[in-house]
């Protein structure tokens, strides 16, 4: 796991190829969703639908702590890093953590301006998604 | 069984992979997503991207002549190359690309039918390697806009009537679906649809491997199914111009209509004209 601000310098300054190497690096190392969580993708349960690509997402929470998994593809790599970042920046924190994160955060990487402001529309509704789902178990605890 | 009314601009994966070093083609990756050519691509393939490189970044635009010529001799593409196109996603980037060289007057484009996926599919090569290729001095002839429509023209269509293809699902057609929350970047601020358009998805067009129809089917989808023809004006839209630009190949090349502009500016930017006609 990566802090909000660790992610930023990350990206900060970096051109497109590097962007590109980072995401590819991000696509790569989104870890792979514990099995019990599969059945449920290929029932299209907890897909977010706000996206074109398939997007699953499940958020617990444990001991205090928000876990985070995620699943895309393989076949949409972009999709696939951007959720990575989301996931890396934000299991593991605290619900209230989660909520007061900045709102800003995804624009301060500088994707859109590198990599075209369509492909990364979507990664705010998967950020939305996140936020939802912490503060719908917030209440359950 | 009819064959398409101009074969010779689809090329198989056989034939790309017997002529990836073919010193007459250029071999051109274009794709939604950003990142494929990098994780792997049909060795001696060039990547050109569709959003950072083929669109204006100021103006909402194709990329300028000048900056065209500037790309394409860079990239190593002259002139008498032939290229041919392929990317994700049934190849609808890929005809994005292929619309966009015909507009600034690329003369010889051609699309690998099936795409990345039927590559792939089909176990075969992808590399890391950039190729290096020679600087050409590429010279655009002549801009073709007659293959492209403008809001006016779509205004005077609509009201003569002559036939409008909405290709985007039935949903953003129905006027149910704006996405406005997810999409902002992208909202438009009515929903509906272009008065008398006919709704065909783009990827009814496209097989599950990616490949295009056949023509009997593609007859039987835009004629038999929609009552056009060929002799008809036609114009395609969606959300921006590129599912668009996939049934524009369609029509264009494999039926082979006479007349078919792709309208670019599509439901983003009807969608937000003030009295601009719209229908539920």
């Amino acid at each position: 796991m990566s802090s909000i601000e660790e992610i930023v310098r990350e990206f900060k300054g970096a051109d497109r190829q590097e962007m590109i190497e980072l995401l590819i690096d991000y696509s790569e190392g989104l870890p792979e969703i514990p099995r019990r969580f599969a059945e449920l993708a290929d029932r299209d349960l907890n897909k977010v639908h706000e996206c074109e690509t398939p997007v699953f997402i499940w958020v617990e929470l444990e001991d205090g702590k928000v876990n985070i998994f995620a699943d895309v593809p393989e076949p949409f790599p972009t999709v696939r890093g951007l959720v990575s970042i989301l996931v890396s920046a934000f299991d593991g924190l605290s619900p209230e953590e989660i909520e007061s994160a900045p709102t800003d955060f995804i624009s301060r990487l500088g994707l859109a301006q590198q990599l075209g402001i369509r492909r990364v529309r979507g990664l705010s509704a998967v950020y939305a998604r996140i936020k939802g789902e912490v503060r719908k178990h917030g209440t359950v605890t | 069984m009819a064959d398409y009314a101009n074969p010779d601009v689809l090329v198989s994966t056989d034939w790309v992979e017997e002529h990836i070093d073919d010193p007459d083609i250029v071999i051109v990756e274009s794709d939604e997503d950003i990142l494929l050519y990098e994780i792997g691509h049909i060795r001696n393939s060039v990547k050109f991207d569709w959003q950072t490189e083929l669109q204006d970044q100021l103006v909402r635009d194709y990329v300028s002549r000048e900056n065209f010529e500037t790309l394409l001799s860079e990239k190593g593409v002259s002139n008498d190359h032939a290229v041919v196109f392929y990317g994700d996603r049934s190849n609808w980037w890929a005809c994005y690309a292929f619309w966009t060289f015909k507009v600034l007057g690329h003369e010889k484009c051609r699309i690998m039918d099936g795409g990345r996926q039927k590559w792939a599919e089909e176990g075969r090569e992808f590399v890391k390697d950039v190729p290096e290729r020679p600087k050409t001095d590429y010279k655009v002839s002549a801009i073709d806009e007659s293959i492209r429509a403008f809001r006016n023209e779509v205004m005077e269509h609509m009201a003569s009537p002559r036939p409008l293809v909405d290709v985007r699902s039935p949903k953003e057609y129905s006027g149910e679906l704006l996405h406005m929350e997810a999409y902002p970047q992208e909202g438009a601020l009515r929903g509906g649809h272009i008065p008398g358009a006919v709704n065909v998805p783009w990827a009814t067009a496209a097989n599950e491997d990616g490949t295009f129809r056949s023509a009997d089917e593609l007859v039987d989808i835009y004629e038999k199914g929609q009552g056009l023809s060929k002799d008809q004006d036609v114009i395609a839209y969606c959300r921006i111009g590129e599912r668009s630009s996939h049934t524009w190949f369609v029509l264009t090349y494999l039926l082979g209509f006479e007349n078919v502009k792709n309208y670019d500016g599509s439901w983003t930017e009807w969608g937000n004209l003030v009295r601009a006609p719209i229908e539920r």
